[in-house]
């Protein structure tokens, strides 16, 4: 700020300033109780990211337990004659994504999708869309997480102890006594640096807590590590600008003329507009510009050209099949028995047969990421929200990256058992221990191409809003004065009773 | 009376006079009128789409070629889930329960593709609905139409003045509680209107009038409470200033923070295991069943030794009936038991869940109103599950009459190899969906239900108390 320019004694007087008035703000009953509420609320979010994280975590090992009693009960069961295929179409291998750290304070979609997919052998794009097991009602209530509490109760506050910032000395007519002390300009620094100093505050304790909570790295480990400082770093970045960009918002609005009254109903008005009418509004189109038909169509697909195939011969499979696997193009398989090479064939060709609406779905998910990604700048809560999720890597995006990482490790494990398969080699023949395991997927983007975009956003639109503070603090300092006395504080108001 | 009416119309000639105020109000309507076309025009695509892929998988049902009775078992249907025809105004839980469900033999899957999970993260901050704008955004109007409407009389120096005149306190609280309460008629007014002419309109499934009148008294009970609180706080405030700044205050409490903090609580008081507990635990108690297609199994060889017993003799050859046939009824049987068994256990903690929602709605009518507002639309969770139950008894009826046609019209020798004709297809029943009944799911919600009361009885009851004190407030307004 401006304090370099103020001598020593100036400087004294400025720390005076800022004490006194941080001081009377705090005396304010229903400023304190907020504080801690946020406080509160901030700590159990936290703490319940946390939880969140470790039911990720059991649910992996979980999947991971189920998956070896699930092998030693089929091998036990079968006899030593049996053919591996028989055993792999029951066998669910778990590919699990862990969560980061950081998606303790941006949950994004962890609580819809599911991280801990179990993969069997068998066609892919039915098992690919499993949803979690929530509780709708639950869901439809909004979920809470850290980023909820900073991004859009944090504002409401920083609303609360800014909007009268100097209506509130008109009304009360005390502007004339504080114009005794310090220049208009100066004290109005002053009065914001207190409350940036306290909310400043606050946003720390409330992130210290949550790191504390969490376990997040503060510095260190490589820019593309899901759990990486560069993601850290950002996230808070990105929440301190956040946090700005209101203050600068609140100061356009409040060093008008205008009443504590319809400061507050404008500031109000604007919160509801930038945290839930845009997002909502953009949401509504995104959803009516870009249908995704194909989730329906591709299921069809996907059964009906699995199921086809027992209607036809073998090698009309076979030659599919082949199509994606020529390496396997010298193996042929006997028209009239059945076999386990044969059978997961055919599996493939219902995956063959969705692909197209398959790969559809995709590409309209990832325009809707796309779009929503580009119109939320407009928006600044909304782009720090989606850029909070791409950095915990629990965005839209990363969830299509899982869904990839699942389909890699599919074919992996083709791979793998295609020449037992072939071979129609019996159970005691495969190694299970070079099984491949699943490779969780990289978050998606680069960090700064996650974090940029957002934080360039905010900082212009907290331009702006100072621009238009600082050209009213310069050109209409005498306006402000003129408005002071406290009697014209509700200018639409009149009593229209009194016309009668 | 004539007092009241008067008050009421001091009061909206001061709310016509507010260009803040009188914008506000052309907002709302304007997005509750955007709201209702948006929500319907995307769920009538929806319902198209639904509809269309209904009759694909319908068809390609009825059109399978010969098939052995036992691949049909995996073939499997399709079905869609139908909304409420009053979706479009409060979508509810459907957006976050899967819209189609795949039914085969042996398993119960889960609905998939829910909307939600077709949505970015803008969708986490609330959806342009009717419902939003009546439960969220109008309780806000009204606040900003009646914070000041008895502060602004006592800033002014008119209250004593009204009550010189011969106003009783009680009559001014009615008539400004008259006066707020028009505010919000007037924005409300054209989200019915819209609605009411849509449904008009719109052909084929019609809502009952019922569900229609159990919405707007919920919305209208809901939004009156707010009006009597708003006139409340206005009353029992020192300055205008600090009746806007309790009532924001009291808003983002009840219907920002409430519904997020009581879905967290719910969750952390009865934690569900993930899907992939939920799969593993299923498959463990399988285990104990065994499984039909494997003839060695104990299970079934306990059952083998009963039916040779039965008919009187010495191999599953020799029966009369196809022994593989039975052997998938009954093991379809067990399992189908052990699944539901294993499904109505994490149904108790939805159910456990949705019981600690309901009773935070009595502290926050936000909730409350939800819970009555998705009832009455017949989008709640009972309609989901509904859903569920019912594709699972169809999909239980399908699997068992297919290992009926095993049993009786399938050869025990060379089973695989035969196929039935294609005719056997088209007999199958369609599957039809059954709504649960407005009446049940209200009387469902007791707590609810009372908590809506609550919230006009204790405003009320806070205006009749202050009536006496009124007067006093007045006397020592600050701009004296």
């Amino acid at each position: 700020m401006r304090a370099g320019k103020v001598g020593p004694s100036g400087a004294r007087a400025w720390t005076r300033l800022i004490r006194l008035d941080l001081s009377r703000v705090m005396r304010s009953g229903g400023v304190t109780m907020a504080a801690v509420l946020l406080l509160g609320l901030g700590v159990y979010a936290g703490w319940q990211g946390n939880r969140r994280i470790q039911a990720a975590e059991d649910a992996a090992a979980a999947a991971e337990t189920a998956y070896r009693d699930q092998l030693a009960h089929l091998i036990s069961r079968y006899p030593p004659t049996t053919e591996a295929g028989e055993l792999l179409y029951y066998l669910a291998l778990p590919a699990s994504q862990p969560l980061s750290r950081l998606s303790a304070l941006a949950s994004g979609r962890t609580e819809i999708e599911t991280a801990n997919l179990r993969i069997r052998l068998l066609a892919l794009e039915g098992q690919l869309y499993e949803q979690e097991t929530l509780n709708p009602r639950l869901a439809a209530a909004g979920h809470l997480d850290l980023s909820f509490v900073l991004i859009v109760l944090l504002p409401l506050f920083v609303l609360a102890v800014t909007y009268d910032i100097v209506s509130g000395e008109r009304e009360r007519g005390t502007w004339d006594m504080a114009r005794l002390f310090a220049r208009p300009r100066r004290l109005l620094a002053a009065k914001i640096g207190a409350r940036v100093i306290l909310v400043g505050g606050l946003v720390t304790a409330l992130a210290l807590a949550g790191a504390s909570l969490v376990g997040a790295p503060l510095a260190g480990t490589s820019p593309t590590d899901v759990d990486g400082g560069g993601r850290t770093g950002w996230a808070a970045a990105l929440i301190a600008l956040h946090t700005l960009f209101w203050f600068a918002l609140c100061l356009g609005v409040a060093t008008g003329r205008r009443s504590s009254t319809a400061n507050a109903m404008i500031l109000v008005g604007a919160w509801v507009v930038l945290t839930f009418l845009a997002p909502a509004a953009l949401s509504l189109a995104n959803a009516v510009l870009h249908p995704v038909p194909e989730a329906l169509e591709l299921t069809v697909r996907q059964r009906q050209g699995y199921h086809e195939a027992w209607d036809l011969p073998p090698s009309e499979t076979m030659e599919d099949f082949y199509k994606d696997y020529p390496e396997w193009s010298d193996q042929t398989v006997p028209e009239d028995e059945f076999t386990w090479a044969w059978y997961y064939a055919m599996n493939h060709r219902g995956d063959q047969a969705a692909r197209d609406a398959s790969l559809a779905y995709r590409d309209v998910l990832t325009q809707r990421d796309r779009w929503a990604r580009r119109w939320s700048l407009l928006v600044p809560p909304l782009a720090t929200r989606l850029a909070l999720d791409r950095l915990a890597a629990t965005d839209l995006a990363s969830q299509l990256a899982y869904q990839d990482a699942v389909r890699r490790y599919h074919e992996r494990l083709k791979a793998h058992f295609l020449p037992i398969l072939f071979a129609a080699a019996p159970i005691p023949q495969v190694d299970w221990e070079r099984v491949p395991a699943f490779e969780p997927a990289a978050p998606a983007g680069h960090v700064s191409q996650a974090g940029f975009p957002a934080a360039a956003s905010l900082v212009l639109a907290s331009i702006c809003a100072l621009l238009v503070a600082g050209i009213r603090a310069t050109w209409a300092p005498g306006r402000v004065e003129a408005a002071q006395s406290g009697l014209t504080n509700r200018p639409g108001r009149r009593i229209p009773g009194g016309r009668r | 009376m004539s007092n009241i009416l008067l008050i009421a119309r001091r009061q909206v000639g001061a709310m016509r006079e507010d260009r803040y105020l009188v914008f506000l109000l052309g907002l709302v309507a304007a997005l509750g009128i955007v709201s209702v076309l948006a929500a319907r025009h995307h769920a009538a695509s929806e319902t198209e789409q639904r509809a269309r892929y209904q009759a694909v998988v319908d068809r390609q049902w009825a059109q399978q070629p010969e098939r052995h009775p036992h691949r049909v078992i995996h073939y499997g249907f399709l079905v869609f889930r139908e909304e409420a025809p009053l979706a479009f105004f409060d979508p509810g839980v459907g957006a976050f329960a899967g819209t189609s469900l795949f039914l085969e033999g042996h398993r119960q899957n889960s609905a998939s593709f829910g909307d939600a999970r077709h949505a970015t993260a803008m969708l986490s901050f609330g959806r342009l609905t009717p419902a939003a704008v009546l439960g969220l955004l109008l309780p806000l109007l009204i606040v900003a139409a009646g914070f000041a409407s008895v502060t602004g009389e006592r800033e002014k120096g008119t209250l004593p003045l009204i009550l010189a005149q011969g106003a009783t306190p009680a009559q001014i609280m009615a008539g400004k509680a008259l006066g707020v309460g028009a505010a919000a008629v007037v924005a409300a007014l054209p989200i019915a209107l819209v609605t009411a002419a849509f449904v008009a309109a719109g052909g084929g499934d019609q809502p009952s009038i019922a569900r229609m009148l159990a919405l707007a008294a919920t919305y209208a009970a809901y939004l009156s409470g707010w009006v009597l609180l708003t006139v409340l706080v206005s009353s029992r405030s020192a300055s205008s200033r600090a009746a806007l700044a309790r009532l924001v205050a009291i808003w983002v409490v009840l219907c920002v923070a409430a519904p997020r903090l009581g879905g967290s609580l719910a969750n952390a008081l009865h934690p569900m295991p993930s899907r992939a507990q939920f799969t593993a635990q299923v498959e463990e108690a399988q285990r104990q069943v065994g499984d039909s297609h494997n003839p060695d199994d104990p299970f079934f060889s306990a059952l083998r030794d009963e039916y040779l017993a039965r008919y009187q003799v010495a191999s599953v050859e020799e029966l009369p009936v196809n022994w593989a046939g039975v052997v998938s009824r009954e093991g379809e049987a067990a399992t189908s038991r052990i699944i539901e068994q294993q499904h109505q256990q994490l149904l108790a903690v939805h159910r456990r869940q949705d019981r600690v929602m309901a009773w935070l709605g009595l502290l926050s009518p936000h909730l409350a109103a939800r819970d009555l507002s998705m009832a009455a639309a017949g989008t709640g969770p009972e309609a989901v599950e509904a859903f569920r139950s019912q594709a699972e008894a169809h999909r239980y009826a399908i699997i068992q009459r297919l290992n009926d046609l095993h049993t009786h019209e399938i050869n025990y020798e060379n089973d695989r190899a035969q196929r039935l004709a294609r005719q056997h297809w088209t007999e199958f029943p369609v599957f039809r969906q059954d709504p649960p009944s407005l009446r049940g799911v209200l009387a469902d919600r007791p707590v609810s239900l009372a908590a809506l009361g609550l919230w006009i009885a204790l405003p009320l009851a806070g205006l009749g108390l202050g009536r006496k004190r009124l007067p006093r407030v007045g006397a020592d307004r600050p701009s004296r």
